[in-house]
This record gives structure tokens, sequence and C-alpha cells, in this order.
């Protein structure tokens, strides 16, 4: 028999083990060393005794007849938790395992209060079905009406006392034997059937509501019936997104444009219907659908389209909105997604995101920009090349060069000297994109003027890359010229752009400076040497 | 294997045992108990039993009323063994068979003895005995007679079944009375009755269906939903559905008639058939309740599935019921359910539409003509398995010339049901007492069989006078 001061020291680790369990996620080290104490301590006193018993009272809890525990505070009390659930006895069973120790702590730290459950502690241990922990309830606390069932049965045997029974009997043996039902058994193949059934049950039934509230609007009448079923229409997108049920929404999207177009309701119902249609682009909704994304769920590609395919240019605002919001970069590019596609129906609207604030928000939107792919983006974005976050600038200088003309280049020539070097470098290679010539010779101008030298080599290496797109001879030969250049002074920076120049004839692949590349093999510069032998190798593969 | 954490692995491992022992006996059938098969069979049987004594020190089976037990923990009933289950306890119960005990010095050569014992026992007239006799000199195996369930813990029980039984019912009465009055509605309240309704099904499954056959109610909308939900329940169970899910198809067949609130008195208790002009409101009710339901809860799990299960309920499998549908689609699962226990309860009574009550077995024929186009086939071959060819309430004469009232159905045995007599073979009104059909005498040829089917309705005799 455990000793009384045991019980009370496990009632009492009990209450706080409600607490800590509430509190700390799964992971926590204090919900795990919560859990391994009560876990050992029932190990513990189930040694001395094949079940642990305790009777619930009111305010009290007993163990074999002994109060362990006494509280009457209404919000404290852990006898009154039970009690008033109608628990009356509770019974831990010998070997009981870990897993049914945290379920059973899971269930009695539910904050009943503030969840909105349905469940009580009785529905949540009888869901959860344990084997080593037994309850005795009293169900009184569910009756209803005490009298209903003497006056049920008083009705029915009122009912029955002109029964014949020995009539029954004597013309039973006058009629004929019926027929009967003929049992068929059951085959392996009904129980597949069923089992199948079982499991491809849907955990969500919010497409199969949205489908039976459309035609419920056949049978409702008045506007009150009207508005009411079309706001649970409204309401299923809610539960439906949600819960990441993208199909529901399509689908009572795609089921609402049909009966607007087919004008199958009334003219009352299609105005509330046109309300619905609205709100998806509604910045309720749309929040809505970020918290979801956010949450971690993930949709298909081709649902997303067909979302986005659903939306009206509406939508633009309040999706740059949540843009700025979320929290994980994989909701982001969902949201940014959607807004390649829907952006297209309003540019100018899509336009507004890049006044936003926030730099991220400017720089997706951009991005966005270049994925929609049209020219007419050059006016909107051109002036941000003087934003102040280099990603932003980066970003327009990219779009720039995919989408602009000729004239371009004029506008991003300044990028060229721009103070930081990775702007710069996204400049040369837009510029490189334009392929202008105005661009050759923008570059040029940039790799001749006296600062160009104090770049570092992985900048000057991109000009040169740039550059080797002009194969001409123009280019060759003043490549040959900076090869041939000399150096007394400065040596190291001279060799640096000579190092640069092999490199550039190499990308073009110039046979006819194979002879001059090859005088510097020896060189004991070794990124010289490094660049000549890259060239080296590119003109002879080139030839062979 | 040892089981530190006697979870799903053990509840698993029972299951395998159980089923191991129907395939087992099974094999033995078809192949003398030196083939491969046979060896292979008793050596996966041994592998699992020796699994089971490494923790105890034997291993018992009980079957006690419909299920089995392991060393006393009752094996959940599986979907995909239950055939093998269905088999093992039948075979069990046809030589009396309750118990049998392993101990650790079991043998691949008594477990030979015991297949075969068990298989030749069965061509005995007096089985149980037979097998005894056959097992003598095996000490590693023991067996024991089937218990016969007491006839005193039988009132006991049916006090604790009606309770729960016309609590479920005032339950519902005032739900529909707060409805009618705006006021609010527990669902926790009603969730906790479903549940006590799921563990009686579970325990004592033939008590609680016999209770759904009376129905001389004043107000029988209430016993009808409870009745549909009590019915949805024990076909639930039947398919395999989880506790969880039981309750969510109780509570929403408790639910299903809840439009039938806005059907005025007059009209839903009449007593004479409906007029064309009633019907068309009667009709509406699969209209009012889904919105009800939705009213009630607002939009979240359980109220989204009682409200498709409140529109579909009278649609028919083939969609020919109503309300009619622009464009329909396949019916939810939960509400075929519903629509069977519905159609059931509502033929077999007189009030839920104003029509004869039909005999139960009638109500099941005809309903075995709509399988396949109003009623789902498949969900409907579970049911009558269930309830058997003579279900509860059922007024047979019996081959004695004795005449009674069928109590409860014997899911192995669909046409030999536990029938209450209630006239002896002089022709004497007796108090009821109960006979089981599958009662043999000592040539092993049953001592009843029924031969003709009566209408209750006809000479209004039926349970209530027996069971309440
Ligand atoms: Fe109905
Ligand atoms: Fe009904």
């Amino acid at each position: 028999m455990a000793a009384v001061e045991e019980l009370k020291d496990f009632i009492n680790h009990l209450i706080k083990a409600k607490k800590n369990i509430r509190l700390y996620p799964e992971n926590n080290p204090v919900y795990m060393k919560t859990l391994e104490e009560i876990y050992s301590y029932l190990k513990n006193l189930l040694e001395e005794e094949e079940d642990l018993v305790f009777h619930i009272k009111q305010f009290e809890i007993l163990h074999d007849g002994e109060v362990i525990y006494k509280n009457e505070d209404k919000d404290e009390s852990l006898a009154l938790f039970f009690f008033k659930d109608g628990i009356r006895e509770l019974r831990f069973k010998k070997g009981i395992p870990l897993d049914e120790v945290e379920d059973f702590l899971k269930i009695i730290s539910t904050d009943f209060e503030r969840q909105m459950v349905d469940d009580d502690i009785v529905t949540l241990m009888w869901e959860r079905d344990f084997q080593y922990i037994q309850y005795v309830v009293d169900d009184t606390i569910l009756i209803e009406d005490e009298t209903y069932e003497e006056e049920a049965v008083r009705q029915v045997k009122k009912a029955v006392s002109g029964a014949d029974v020995l009539k029954a009997y004597q013309e039973a043996f006058g009629i004929e034997k019926p027929s009967e039902v003929s049992i068929v058994p059951l085959t392996n193949e009904d129980i597949k059937n069923i089992v199948q059934q079982i499991e491809e049950e849907d955990e969500d039934k919010s497409l199969k509501l949205i489908h039976l509230l459309f035609e419920m609007l056949f049978y409702a009448s008045g506007k009150g019936e009207y508005e009411e079923l079309v706001r649970y229409i409204k309401e299923t997108f809610n539960y439906a997104i949600g819960r990441g049920n993208i199909e529901t929404v399509i689908y009572g999207l795609e089921k609402l444009r049909q009966s607007l177009q087919e004008r199958i309701y009334p003219p009352e119902i299609n105005s509330l219907l046109k309300g619905v249609e609205y709100y998806i682009n509604s910045s309720q909704f749309i929040r809505l659908f970020g918290e979801t994304l956010d949450a971690g769920v993930e949709f298909e590609e081709k649902d997303l389209y067909r979302l986005a395919s659903l939306m009206s240019k509406e939508s633009i605002p309040h999706l740059i909105a949540i843009l700025g919001e979320l929290q994980n970069i994989s909701s982001r590019k969902t949201v940014i997604r959607i807004l390649t596609e829907i952006g297209k129906k309003d540019l100018s609207l899509l336009a507004k995101g890049l006044h936003d604030r926030r730099w991220y928000v400017v720089r997706n939107i951009i991005y966005i920009m270049r994925q929609i792919g049209n020219r007419r983006i050059i006016d909107y974005i051109t002036p941000l090349i003087r934003h102040p976050d280099k990603r932003v600038k980066k970003e327009v200088l990219s779009a720039l060069g995919e989408l602009g003309s000729a004239g371009t280049v004029q506008l991003l020539k300044d990028c060229l000297y721009d103070e930081d070097e990775t702007v710069r470098i996204t400049a040369v290679r837009s510029i490189g994109m334009l392929d202008s010539p105005l661009s050759k010779k923008v570059i040029l101008e940039t790799i001749q003027d006296k600062r160009f030298k104090d770049r570092s080599v992985a900048e000057k290496k991109e000009f040169f890359k740039v550059l080797s797109r002009w194969r001409d001879t123009d280019t060759v030969d003043y490549l040959i010229s900076l090869l041939k250049r000399r150096s007394f002074f400065r040596k190291t920076r001279v060799e640096e752009m000579k190092a640069m120049a092999a490199y550039a004839l190499g990308l073009i692949g110039a046979k006819e400076a194979k002879e001059l590349l090859e005088k510097y093999r020896n060189s004991k510069n070794p990124l010289l040497r490094e660049n000549i032998e890259f060239a080296l190798t590119r003109i002879k593969n080139d030839v062979g | 294997m040892m089981w530190d954490d006697k979870g799903e692995e053990y509840i698993k491992e029972s299951q395998h045992l159980i089923n191991q022992l129907a395939v087992l006996i099974r094999t033995c059938l078809i192949h003398s108990t030196e083939n491969v098969a046979v060896l292979k069979a008793i050596e996966r049987f041994l592998e699992i039993i020796h699994s089971f004594l490494q923790e105890n020190e034997s291993l018992r089976i009980d079957l006690i009323g419909e299920f089995f037990y392991i060393n006393e923990t009752r094996v959940k009933y599986p979907l995909e063994y239950l055939l093998n289950f269905d088999y093992l306890s039948r075979e069990f119960r046809r030589r009396e068979l309750g118990t049998v005990v392993f101990y650790p010095n079991v043998t691949k050569e008594a477990i030979k003895t015991f297949i075969s014992a068990f298989i030749k026992s069965g061509y005995s007239n007096t089985p149980y005995e037979s097998l005894e006799a056959y097992l003598e000199k095996t000490d590693s195996i023991h067996i024991e007679r089937l218990k016969k369930i007491q006839e005193e813990g039988e009132i006991d029980r049916r006090r604790i079944v009606k309770k729960t039984y016309f609590n479920a019912v005032s339950f519902t009465r005032g739900v529909m009375n707060k409805l009618r009055a705006g006021e609010k509605v527990s669902i926790k309240k009603a969730k906790r009755i479903i549940e006590s309704m799921v563990d009686m099904i579970l325990q004592e499954e033939p008590l609680l269906i016999g209770m759904t056959a009376i129905k001389d109610y004043d107000d029988y909308t209430y016993h009808h939903s409870v009745n549909v939900s009590i019915l949805s329940i024990a076909i639930g169970q039947k398919i395999g559905l989880h506790k969880k899910a039981l309750t969510e198809l109780g509570l929403v067949a408790l639910f299903h008639d809840i439009g039938k609130m806005e059907i005025p008195k007059e009209i839903l208790n009449k007593p004479t058939p409906f007029t064309e002009e009633e019907w068309q409101i009667v009709r509406r009710h699969p209209y009012w309740g889904a919105r009800t339901i939705l009213k009630l809860k607002g939009l979240e799990k359980s109220s989204i599935l009682g409200a498709i299960v409140a529109f579909e309920h009278h649609m028919y499998y083939d969609h020919s019921g109503y309300p009619k549908v622009r464009e329909p689609k396949a019916l939810d699962f939960y509400s075929r359910i519903v629509a069977i226990a519905d159609q059931y309860d509502a033929m077999t009574s007189s009030r839920v539409y104003a029509r004869v009550p039909l005999p139960p077995d009638k109500a099941l024929s005809v309903m075995m003509e709509r399988a396949g186009t109003q009623i789902d086939p498949v969900l409907f071959k579970f049911f009558v398995n269930m309830v058997g060819v003579y279900p509860v309430g059922s007024l047979v004469l019996l081959d004695t010339k004795e005449m009674g009232l069928v109590y409860e159905c014997n899911p192995l045995f669909a046409d030999r049901p536990r029938v209450m007599i209630i006239v002896d073979s002089r022709g004497n009104k007796i108090d009821g007492y109960i006979v089981d059909l599958t009662e043999k005498d000592d040539s092993g040829r049953y001592i009843r069989s029924i031969v003709k089917t009566l209408d209750p309705n006809r000479y209004k005799v039926n349970l209530a006078e027996y069971l309440l």
C-alpha cells in the first residue's frame, strides 16, 4: 500500500504537470522532464499495488478512504476539475505505457475555457480509449428529464394494452409461409469495398457543402434566406482556405461564375453572389489566405494558377500588402506566383507596390514585373534606379537589361560608377545584355578610365567577360594592345589588366593572339599565367 | 518480442493471434496435419504464442459475448479480419468452447493435437465433451466451457440500457424544444450522450437495438431520431468505424430530421395520409434541417457533416428521392448509412410518415428490392447481416407450435435469433422467457426453428410489454 505522503506528492506533481504540459512544446526539456517524472511516479506507485485507484469527490480526492487532496477553490481544484464532468473514479493499471501517460497529461492540460472545444474531459478520455487508465463516470449529470422514462413507458403500455396475443396465435396457423429475405453473406470483396470507402473519406467536406449550398439556393425563398445561404457560401470559403483546401474555393468560384453567366438564379441572388465573387479579392480573405500560407500549407501549381485566374485585379493591393507581412519565404514565393498572374491584369495597380516603404516588397514587385515581361514596365521601374537600397537597384538593373532597348544603356551608364561593386557588376551585365553599339562603347570607356585599375579582380573579370561578347577585330585589337603594354611602374596592376585581356581573348577564341599569348606562358605573375593558360586551352580546343 | 509499450503493436499482435488461429483451423480442414501449409501455419501460430508467453505465465483466449479477450484484454475488432473473426467465434460456439489457455511448455505436437481435436469435435453431438476427451493428455493446453450470460445480470443490464435510451430521447426532445424557443443547445452534452450509446452498442448491441423495435410512443419523432442514431452507430460499428467516427455518425444521425421542427405538429402527427400540399411541406425538412444545423453551430467539421446528412438523407442512392438537385453528386458515405437506418425505422413505425407500419421482416424485404437503386447495396448487405432475417420485434411461430417475439438477433446465425416465447405449445399465453434458436438436442438437431412470421402491429403485440 502506497504511503499517504507519496500519494499527496504524486497529486501535487500532477497539478504541476497539468500546467507545464500546457505551457511547453513537446520538444522542450521542461515538457520532457515533467512527463518522465509523472511516468516514474506512477511506475513506483504501481510497484506496490496492481491498480492505483482515486475516488473523486467535489473538492476532494481520496485513496483507500483517505483524503489525499482537498481544495475548494473553483478555478484551482483538481478534484472539481474531474468532478464537474462526472468523473467519480480514476484507475491507473500496472504496466501503463509512456504514451498513455503523455496523452492523459495532454487531456487534463487542455485549456477548456480558452479553446472553443465541444469536448469535455470525459469525451477526450473516451475518444483516446485508454487501455491502462479507467474511469467511472456518473452519467446522471446528463439526465435531462428524470420523469421522461416513466411517462414514455406508461404511454407505450397503454397503447399495447389491447394486444391480442391469442388471436394472433390462432390465425398464425392459417396464414401462408411468407417468402424470406435471403441473407447474402459478406464477401472479402464487400469488405475491401467498405475499407476503401472509409479510407477515402475526406476530413474536410466543405466542397460537398458548397455544392449543396448552391442547390439549396433553388429552395430558398425571400431575401432573408438568400442572404443566409450566400453568407454560408462565403463562410465556407473562409473555412476551406483556413484549412488549406483551395479546391473548395476554386470549385465554389467556378460554380458561382457559371451560375451568374447562365442566370439560373433570380436577380436578387445574383447580386448577393457577386458580393461573394468580389469577397475573394478582399483584404479579409487574402489575409486568411496569407495566414494559411504562413502556417506551412503548400499548394499545387495548377491550383494556384486556377485561383489566380479567378481573382480580379482588385486583389492586387491586398496581395502586395500580405507580401510585406508574410514570415516564410515559401509563402512569399506563392504570393509572388499569384501576383505574376493577376498583375498582368493591371500593371499600374501592381506598380503601386513600387512605392512601398519595405525594400523587399519593392524588389519582389520588380521581380514579378520581370516575370510578366511586358516592356511597359520600363517606365515604372526606371526611376527606381536611384533607390537607396542596392538590392532594389540591382533588381531594376536586371529588369532593364532584360526588357530595355538601346536607349536604356544611357540610363544604366552611371551605375557603372556606383559606389557598390555588386551594383556595378549587375549594371555591366545588363548593359551587355542590351547589346547595342553604345553598350560596347560605354564599357570600353569605363575600362579605359583611370579609376578602373583600382577595382577588384573579380569585377574586372566581369567587365572583360561582358566585353568578350563583341568578337569583332576592334575588340580583339584593343585586347591585344592591352596585352602588349609594357610595365615599369605599378607592375602588378598592369599585369592584372594583361591577365584580363588574355581571359577575354580566350573567351572570344582569338587565334590571331595565340603567338602573343604564348610569350607570357612563363610569366612570374600567377594570375597572368593562369589566364594565359586558360586562353591558350580555349583557342586550341576551338581550332581542334 | 518485448512490449515495453503495450500500444499499437500489442493490439495488432492480439489480432494476429486470433486471425492466425482461424487460418490454422481452416488450413487443417483442407490439408492433412503434415502438409507444408499446415506446418507453416502452426509455426507462425507458435511464434505469436511465444511472444505473448515471454511477458506472461500463460496465454488465455476467452470468447465473451461477441468478443475475444486475450489475457483479459478485449481484442479490437479489425475489419480486415472480420470474416476470420466471425468464423472462429462461430466455431467456438458450435463446440461450446469459451476459453483456451496455452502454457509455456506448448509444442508443435500439442498444437497439432489441439487442432485435430477441434476439427473432430465439430462432428460430435456433444462437441465440448469430446474436445475435452481428445485433449485429456495434453497438459500444455487447457480449455473451459463457454459461459452462458447469466439471466440475473440481464435484468440489471436491461435497466442500464433503458436508462441510456430514454435519456437520449428526452435529451433530443429538450434540444428540439430549445431550438424552437431559439435557445442555445449544448453540443458537449449531445456528444456525451452519443458516447454512452456507442459504449452500449459495443457491449449490449442486441438489447439497445431491441429498444428501437418499440414504436408506440406518443411523440415518436424524438424516438425516431434516437433509433436512427442507434441503428446508424450499429452499422458503423459493423463496418469497422473507430470510436470517434462512430460518435460523429451518431451525432449527425440524431439530428437528421431536425428540419421537421418547422413542420406544423398537426401535419407531422396526423394519423391519415398526407395530402399533396402537406407532402410539399414535409419534403422541405431536409432543406430546413441543413440550415438549422449550420445556424446552430456555425461552420465546423461536425456541423458541415450534419448539414450534408440532413439535406441528403431522403435523396436516395440513385437520386430518385427528394430534394431534387440540379447537379447530382454521389451521396456522402454517412448520408448513405443514415438513410438505411432512417428508412428501416420509418417503415416499421406508423408515425414517421403516417402510413401503415410494416413488420420488421417485411420492411427488410422491401428494402432488399431497393438495394442498388434507392439504397447503397454494399452497406445494406452489412445492415442485413446485422439485423438478421428476422429482425428484433418480429412476431414468429415456431415448429414447436410456440409463438414468440424476436428478442436478439444472432450475428452468426442470421435465421436463428433469440426469441421471447409468449404463447406455449398448448396455446397458453405465458410470461415471456427467452430461448436460443441455436440450441440443439442430444441428436444434434435444432430444438426450435421459425416457420412463419406474422404482423405484430395487427395484433398490437410487441416487445414493449416484456422489455420495458
Ligand atoms: Fe427525414
Ligand atoms: Fe427520419
